[in-house]
């Protein structure tokens, strides 16, 4: 089989188990984990969001936990204060954490490297305390709870997050629908203009890319990947707590989509697959499983920098590379500014 | 006379105590292929930063075609048509050979549409096959830029030169790093592409200087040393005095390098 068609059966294969998950899995192993598997479709989204950014357009943030709280306390906030429906109270969840992404990024995006990433995590940590001594509105470490409203309610259509299955293949389309998102975006005029900056941010604007505006769209669009899976952990879990919107959520997340492999589309799914799956499963045996999250993270910097998906790349090139003897372009290059 | 592509007054840069551009008034005539020489620390590359936007300039203005681009961002004197590669080579290198160019081409004009393809703009890809033709790169077209050999990389910076369609093209030390052979493919480059777009060069290799420049202008300690043909630059003494008189000056090492090569 050569590379691509490899490729192409193993793609299949995750998008058919991903769709089959809420029969696959409790015959496999027990409810429990689909629930698993939502979560970390959810978590992904937080990754990818940090992925955009760092694999993206070359920025480091160690605070898109910020936006992620955003949009669990856009969805608590509307759906507990305002009485709103789903979709608006997503809506403001998602509006909410792009507001806030555009506010920050404004200051931020300035900045580059190691600038950028204590700027992130100085907004973060700003709002962290922020919502913490601010209960009256966030419910501070107790958060909010919230009545769930149903998602569909119109035309006879009758569902809501309390059906697990629903609830799955909801996470499931919107997480599928931001890959797509992605995928596009990457390929589009946009996108290379993104990679250009990443790559290059001094030759980006001698060639008339305006480098300051360019970066903060992504800053707002990495803030509409954290927010839509900060919505719907909100959904998911039914309240909203300032401890998501700690730095420690911003550096897992950095961790998943480096692991997994950053300026790669699936890298930050492989990632928080890999890490949630050990987090569940060593849990319960040990309690401290995130040594293991430490030294993996470690052993994947320094043996492969590029991630999993970069061994994959680099297996893959190497079968292609068996048919034919052109180099497949699987160089480590220095991403060093 | 018309206006002058790139004319310059007063312009000043300091950094800390050093003014590495000091009060420099010049003016460029079109349609001439004008080269900067100048020993190292004269303050070449910090016109060209100022020229580009790159660095703004404490004192003076800047002009090009008679408009005012002092202090603007590099981005938009881009877009008026000033374009310039870099001292040290500079692609886009996890950019295949033919996405380097394409965003080239797109970086400086139109609206970057998130919802469309980059592979369904066709006018853009017309334009960049012909460009891997004209520079030679259509075998390496998919090549990721960084895994290019030098002489390769310097190829695809003039390739991105050319499809920029400069109105001013500032080359710092395009030749540098060099083996003889790529030098020559470049020279006769930069010569097809001076015969319609203005070009400003900063060179080293003398060589390559006194072959294709029609003027010459010598920078020390960020000012204007001297100006003219390359014939009446290589007879002034001043100049002989400032590349020779320092025997340690690197450029003087260099030079003897290329007169034994």
């Amino acid at each position: 089989m050569t590379a691509v068609s490899i490729e192409r059966v193993l793609l299949l294969a995750l998008a058919t188990f991903l769709v089959a998950v809420p029969w696959l899995v409790p015959a496999m192993v027990n409810d429990f984990w689909v629930s698993v598997v939502a979560e970390i479709l959810i978590w992904s989204l937080l990754a990818a969001s940090v992925n955009l950014l760092f694999g993206y357009i070359g920025l480091l943030s160690f605070g898109q936990a910020l936006y992620f709280g955003f949009g669990m306390y856009g969805v608590a906030i509307g759906v507990d204060a305002f009485h709103l429906s789903f979709w608006p109270a997503f809506a403001l969840g998602v509006v909410a954490a792009m507001a806030m992404a555009l506010v920050t990024g404004i200051f931020a995006v300035r900045l580059t490297w190691h600038y950028f990433a204590i700027i992130t995590v100085v907004f973060s940590l700003i709002f962290y305390f922020l919502a913490l001594s601010n209960k009256w509105l966030t419910g501070g470490d107790d958060g909010i709870n919230f009545t769930l409203p149903p998602t569909f309610d119109t035309f006879g259509f009758h569902h809501s997050f309390t059906d697990p299955t629903f609830q799955y293949f909801f996470i499931l389309a919107v997480a599928a629908l931001c890959l797509l998102v992605m995928y596009r975006l990457v390929a589009s005029p946009l996108g290379k203009a993104f990679l250009a900056i990443r790559d290059n941010d001094v030759r980006a604007s001698l060639i008339g890319l305006n480098v300051y505006l360019l970066r903060l769209t992504a800053f707002v669009m990495a803030g509409f990947l954290a927010g839509v899976a900060g919505a719907l952990f909100a959904f998911f879990g039914r309240y909203a707590s300032a401890t998501y919107m700690f730095y420690h959520v911003s550096g897992e997340a950095v961790v998943w989509a480096i692991v997994g492999g950053a300026g790669t589309l699936l890298g930050p799914l492989v990632g928080t697959a890999l890490f949630i799956i050990v987090r569940e499963v060593v849990s319960t045996h040990w309690e401290h499983h995130s040594l293991i999250v430490g030294v993996v993270a470690i052993l994947v910097v320094i043996v492969a920098p590029r991630g999993v998906i970069g061994i994959w790349d680099d297996w893959m090139a190497r079968l292609a590379a068996g048919g034919d003897d052109a180099p497949s372009g699987a160089i480590e290059l220095r991403t060093e500014p | 006379m018309t206006e002058p592509v790139l004319r310059t007054e007063n312009l000043t840069k300091r950094f800390g105590g050093l003014a590495a551009v000091n009060d420099l008034s010049f003016s460029l005539a079109s349609a001439r292929l004008h080269a900067i020489i100048g020993p190292n620390g004269a303050g070449k590359t910090t016109l060209f930063n100022l020229v580009s936007g790159l660095v703004t300039p404490d004192n003076g203005r800047v002009f090009f075609h008679g408009h005012e681009i002092t202090g603007l961002k590099p981005h938009r004197i881009s877009r008026l048509g000033v374009k310039r590669t870099l001292q040290i080579k500079s692609v886009f290198p996890r950019l295949s050979v033919a996405e380097n160019l394409w965003i080239t081409v797109r970086g400086g004009r139109g609206f970057l549409n998130p919802f469309r393809f980059a592979a369904s703009d066709r006018a853009t890809a017309e334009k960049v096959d012909r460009t891997l033709t004209q520079i030679g790169l259509a075998p390496l077209a998919h090549r990721q830029a960084g895994t290019l050999s030098y002489g390769d990389v310097a190829l695809l910076e003039i390739g991105m030169a050319v499809i920029s369609e400069p109105r001013l093209l500032l080359l710092d030390e395009p030749t540098c790093g060099m083996s003889p052979a790529e030098t020559s493919r470049a020279v006769e480059k930069i010569r097809e592409l001076a015969r319609s777009i203005d070009i400003v060069i900063i060179e080293h290799d003398m060589e390559v200087v006194f072959e294709i420049a029609h003027d010459i202008t010598v920078m020390a300690q960020g000012g204007i040393l001297a100006s003219g043909s390359p014939r009446e630059i290589a007879a002034d003494e001043r100049v002989r005095e400032a590349y020779l008189g320092r025997e340690e000056d690197e450029d003087y090492v260099e030079e003897a390098a290329h007169a034994s090569a």
